[in-house]
């Protein structure tokens, strides 16, 4: 009796083995290597040789990562308004329009395919003969250069141009948040003579504040991320100016082969986003 | 919500509409472009309609120069084999973790879960060594087992909700009936899944095809390559023949966005990672 008991809960954590043990193999342990790593010199060849602190200290020295890091807090700052306001506004035009459906199919649509597919669409636009040569049809000569090639001009350039994908899944999210909430309040506020401003700002978006935090957060982490697009439309360069952290970790890693410092790049960004993630994980297990 | 005058409405479907086109113009610019010459696009005439017509050239050359479809062949392995890897493995943790008698069960939760939220970028220089020493750099079992990994957290994590909205008297009185643990799995909670399964499917498909940083990490050659690797690689100087990988490597991506746009409505907001 007691051994076939013992065999049945060992028989329990069967079902979570393969799972925990893929997750700690590829990801627990490359987390661990990684925090050692940082701590070396390393050129993925020779001898490692311990220096300490030396990755971190000689980063916050370096220009091109203090402009990767302001060129990150650029994009986070930006995808906050950019993820939340504009969403906002194309979900409540859609809503309010005679043809939502189609509508929400096409702004989502660009969501469909993948960074780097978008990030080659909007090269190729944003290249001389494309968009440049319109806006400079249009009575502006001066600006008919490639943007993506000007240095600190180029990051807002991407930013802007990523709204095009960015869009959708906030927009999509934020559209059944409006839909879902209970239209009583809104008929008695009408009753009562407010605006449609006043409408919105006291009683659509209170009433919606659980969308706005999950889609503030998911947002915010994510934009932490930004890899694929950068990656492909200017590689961070020209000259590393529109590197951020995830790129910067790439290039010293697998471009200049400093192995330690980019280690010590990932650990800093994993710090910034693992702190922001707590937020957002606490918001989402409230209920457990 | 409440009603909207007629001109308002009016008001909203033009700026909408308006709109509309600009988000179609980058597709359109694509499909535009792809059946012009390579010398023709290159002298400036982006926004005219074609000369001639060198749609054949071009597919032959995204298939011969660029290895696309190699790539998309690969790709489609990868994806297929990582998503119903993962979903097997996520649906076997996710039940354990919400109907078994498990100790510390939002411990081991939280260690699956741990692997969806550090950066991916994290992960590139350990696994990248890992693989170079074990053998694993650039092949197809490697990419396999990789992409199988990073999906099972958000698997799990999606399942384990649905699972937990299951009661437990309905697993209780199975059980009495003298059905297993896993028959109660394979008989009753794996067909009412079915659609959070289907949808958790195609997205993590979606995602593996779509990856760039891990295919073009983990792989060198070109027969080994995913498709979004390959694409990012394709020269720059032929932007007739890449618009057109570029809509060839996303038809995929779009039959998804058509057949999830049709089944589950609420299924896009499980896209997201």
């Amino acid at each position: 009796m007691t051994k076939s008991f013992s065999l049945k809960k060992y028989k329990d954590y069967l079902y979570i083995a393969p799972a925990v043990l893929f997750v700690t193999i590829f990801f627990i342990s490359s987390i661990i290597y990684a925090l050692r790593l940082s701590f070396f010199e390393w050129d993925g060849f020779s001898e490692m040789t311990f220096v300490g602190f030396d990755n971190y200290l000689k980063l916050f020295r370096d220009k091109n990562f203090l402009t990767s890091l302001t060129n990150t807090i650029i994009w986070v700052g930006s995808s906050l308004v950019l993820s939340l306001a504009l969403p906002l506004l194309f979900a409540i035009l859609i809503t309010k329009s005679s043809w939502a459906t189609g509508f929400k199919n096409i702004f989502y649509f660009p969501s469909a395919l993948s960074g780097t597919v978008g990030g080659l669409l909007m090269t190729s636009i944003l290249s001389i003969y494309g968009l440049p040569k319109i806006v400079g049809m249009l009575g502006h000569p001066e600006l008919v250069r490639d943007w993506l090639a000007i240095p600190y001009v180029n990051t807002f350039v991407m930013i802007v141009s990523g709204i095009w994908q960015g869009l959708g899944l906030n927009m999509l999210l934020f559209i059944s948040g409006l839909r879902s909430i209970d239209s009583s309040p809104i008929e008695a506020a009408q009753i009562e003579g407010a605006g449609t401003f006043q409408l919105y700002t006291k009683v659509v978006f209170p009433l919606m504040k659980n969308t706005i935090v999950v889609v503030l957060l998911m947002s915010l982490v994510n934009s932490f991320k930004v890899f694929d697009n950068i990656w492909i439309m200017t590689k961070g360069g020209p000259y590393r100016t529109s590197e951020t952290l995830a790129l910067t970790m790439y290039e010293e890693s697998f471009i200049r082969n400093e192995f330690g410092r980019g280690a010590a790049v990932a650990i800093v960004l994993t710090v910034i986003v693992v702190f922001v993630s707590y937020f957002n994980i606490r918001n989402s297990f409230k209920e457990d | 919500m409440g009603k909207t005058s007629k001109k308002t409405k009016i008001i909203i479907n033009c700026i909408l509409s308006i709109l509309a086109v600009i988000w179609i113009t980058p597709v359109f610019f694509a499909v535009l472009n792809m059946f012009k010459g390579q010398v023709e696009y290159n002298k400036g005439s982006f926004w005219a309609l074609p000369a001639g017509n060198a749609f054949a050239d071009n597919l032959v050359y995204i298939r011969d120069n660029a290895k696309i479809f190699q790539g998309m062949l690969s790709s489609l392995l990868y994806a297929a084999c990582g998503a119903v890897f993962a979903v097997i493995l996520g649906t076997l943790a996710a039940y354990a973790i919400a109907h078994l008698k498990i100790k510390h069960r939002m411990f081991w939760f939280m260690v699956i879960y741990s692997g969806t939220i550090f950066p991916f970028q994290i992960y590139l220089i350990p696994i990248f060594r890992g693989y170079a020493k074990l053998g694993l750099y650039d092949t197809r079992q490697g990419m396999i087992l990789f992409y199988t990994a990073i999906c099972i957290p958000f698997v799990m994590f999606v399942l384990r909700n649905f699972f937990k909205g299951i009661s437990r008297e309905l697993s209780e009185s199975a059980k009495l009936d003298g059905a297993s643990d896993f028959q109660i799995l394979i008989k009753i909670f794996a067909p009412m899944a079915k659609a959070p399964i289907s949808v958790v499917l195609l997205s993590q498909f979606t995602f593996c095809w779509n990856d760039l940083m891990f295919g073009l990490t983990f792989t060198k050659s070109r027969e080994i390559k995913p498709v979004m690797a390959s694409l990012s690689l394709m020269n720059t100087g032929h932007a007739p023949a890449m618009l057109m990988a570029c809509l060839v490597a996303s038809l995929p991506t779009i039959f998804f966005f058509i057949f999830l746009n049709k089944n589950f409505e609420a299924g896009f907001a499980y896209t997201g990672k």
